[in-house]
């Protein structure tokens, strides 16, 4: 740890709320999607990604850059998610076949048909190929991005988008 | 990974994922989010601006004088926050020896729950004591501050980051109610602590055979999550008992005499709520003297609490002009819980910073916690 960092006298034109404020206003709603595409769980989600901004407050004295802080929110809100997904696995495992996750029939009504399929096919992937595929489809990252998000290698994030680029499109096809 | 732009895989996945998410209107919490944020702590070394408003402030500050109460060994927090000069402090019937209420959570008071948003029935049955007005009493008034923000990313979801930090503060008129309106107005000369009941306005205390009644004019508006909230109710508890000095009896809230608000949005007050563990709650490492701001001499004694891996409380002290670092560690009286180090400091005339910081005993380096005070040291 830095004991005294005469280094940090340059400028940054923010503080931590002014920070927190504009990359709020840019990123809030975008961030809460992500989270609940990956969660299928809009209150979830937004408890999350509201976790997310206060750390990000928190560091920004270290970030001090809205495209770090970007960065860092990411990884944040979706490693949150992803260990609530794993928490919700063994959960489930211990309860009969659950119905909060099915969409009420109101909302589904709402839907495409196209949409409804794929986003139903993305239910049958692990959640690292779910993952890399939202991140992939949705955050429209590259796949270093999507690499450094996760902290898993480039390698993986082409490996677990192929095979959930299979899988899919087969579910998909028999779902047709 | 536009590599296949034109390939309809892709842009039905595109297409649904996007129609998906449009379908998710977040509501605005921003000012949630920036209330929180303010709870939060600053981190060790502060950025060099706010340590130049620091310093000009630092004479004021010195002169305000957080009035700063150091009893020896008698500063385990968890205990009974006994304060110098304590003869003068409210009614001074001294703590009754009543089994103390531990609980990490709100827990049922010996009271009979009222029902939601009914006049606290049982209570007006034995009368309550209103505070005694003193002419000076010293108060504990306790803070919220984020533990150093060094998780990574993964949730601690059960438990807050959040935990409670003291200052002393002098008083005049009746202690607890001062107390309370000190820590919901968040006058602090210590800059990284924060408070959760901003906005609050405290009515009366009175106390009861069993429990404490803090009647409220308007409680808080912040609406935090579960864990946190569990903390900034025990910042009231805290205070509270910490200026009756009576850690046993537990704490009844109400608003304009009734009871039943959720508070926070998470916290239910039907019952009366007791004291949780220090160890949930307080501060891991803590420096209750000297004070944020004051003016002292070399040597300066350091003291304060820690539950420290192994007793072993690190600490730094740092001259903000020269940039000269001294670090050693102090050893805490008990490895196991709260307790309390001190050590002594030979420093040059000028600003400094000293903080004392708990190592994770996960890797051995990364800081865990931590507590700062700048001050002034003259010739």
């Amino acid at each position: 740890m830095v004991v005294y960092e005469e280094s940090v006298t340059h400028e940054s034109s923010w503080n931590a709320d002014e920070a927190l404020t504009a990359v709020y206003t840019a990123h809030y709603t975008s961030m809460v999607r992500l989270a609940a595409l990956l969660l299928r769980d809009t209150g979830t989600a937004e408890e999350i990604v509201q976790d997310a901004f206060v750390a990000m407050h928190g560091r920004w004295h270290r970030l001090r850059d809205p495209h770090k802080a970007l960065a860092y929110l990411r990884t944040a809100v979706v490693n949150r998610c992803r260990s609530r997904q794993r928490h919700l696995v063994v959960v489930d495992k211990h309860m009969p076949r659950s119905l909060p996750d099915e969409p009420s029939a109101e909302q589904a009504a709402l839907r495409t048909a196209e949409t409804d399929r794929v986003i139903e096919a993305m239910r049958t992937l692990p959640e690292k190929q779910r993952t890399v595929m939202v991140l992939r489809y949705y955050g429209d990252l590259s796949e270093a991005e999507i690499a450094d998000t996760m902290g898993i290698s480039r390698g993986s994030v082409k490996s677990h988008a192929a095979r959930a680029t299979k899988s899919l499109r087969q579910v998909l096809e028999q779902s047709a | 990974m536009n590599d296949h732009p034109q390939d309809p895989f892709d842009e039905m996945m595109r297409r649904s994922l996007a129609e998906e998410a449009d379908r998710i209107e977040p509501t605005d919490a921003l000012p949630e989010i920036r209330a929180r944020a303010h709870a939060q702590r600053r981190p060790v070394n502060r950025r060099p601006w706010v340590l130049t408003a620091g310093l000009a402030a630092a004479g004021t500050a010195a002169a305000i004088g957080a009035f700063t109460v150091f009893n020896g060994n008698a500063n385990t927090a968890n205990d009974g926050d006994a304060v110098a000069g304590q003869g003068s402090t409210t009614s001074a019937t001294g703590a009754p020896d009543s089994p103390r209420v531990t609980s990490a959570s709100p827990v049922p008071g010996p009271t009979k729950p009222p029902a939601e948003d009914e006049t606290i029935a049982p209570l007006p049955k034995q009368k309550g004591v209103p505070e005694t007005a003193v002419k000076e009493a010293s108060v504990p008034v306790y803070w919220t501050a984020y533990r150093v923000a060094n998780t990574s990313a993964a949730p601690s979801s059960s438990k807050s980051d959040v935990r409670l930090f003291r200052t002393f503060h002098r008083v005049s008129g009746y202690p607890a109610v001062e107390a309370v309106r000190l820590m919901s107005y968040g006058k602090t000369s210590d800059p990284d602590y924060q408070t959760m009941w901003r906005g609050a306005e405290v009515n009366s205390v009175r106390r009861f055979d069993d429990v404490v009644l803090v009647d409220f004019k308007r409680l808080p508006q912040a609406r935090l999550d579960k864990a946190t909230a569990k903390v900034a109710v025990q910042q009231l508890v805290y205070t509270v008992q910490g200026a009756l000095q009576d850690n046993s009896r537990p704490i009844q809230i109400t608003e304009g005499g009734k009871s039943g608000h959720r508070l926070f949005g998470q916290i239910d007050t039907r019952t009366p709520i007791g004291r949780a563990q220090a160890l949930d709650v307080q501060a891991l490492v803590s420096i209750t003297a000297p004070a944020e701001g004051s003016l002292t001499k070399s040597p300066v004694v350091v003291s304060g609490t820690a539950a420290a891996f192994e007793a072993h409380v690190n600490y730094r002290a740092t001259n903000l002009k020269t940039g000269k670092v001294i670090e050693s560690y102090a050893m805490s009286e008990d490895g196991s819980k709260l307790s309390s180090y001190k050590f002594d400091l030979r420093l040059d005339p000028g600003p400094w910073l000293i903080e004392a910081f708990l190592v994770s005993n996960e890797d051995g380096t990364t800081v865990s916690d931590a507590d700062s005070k700048q001050i002034q040291v003259g010739r």
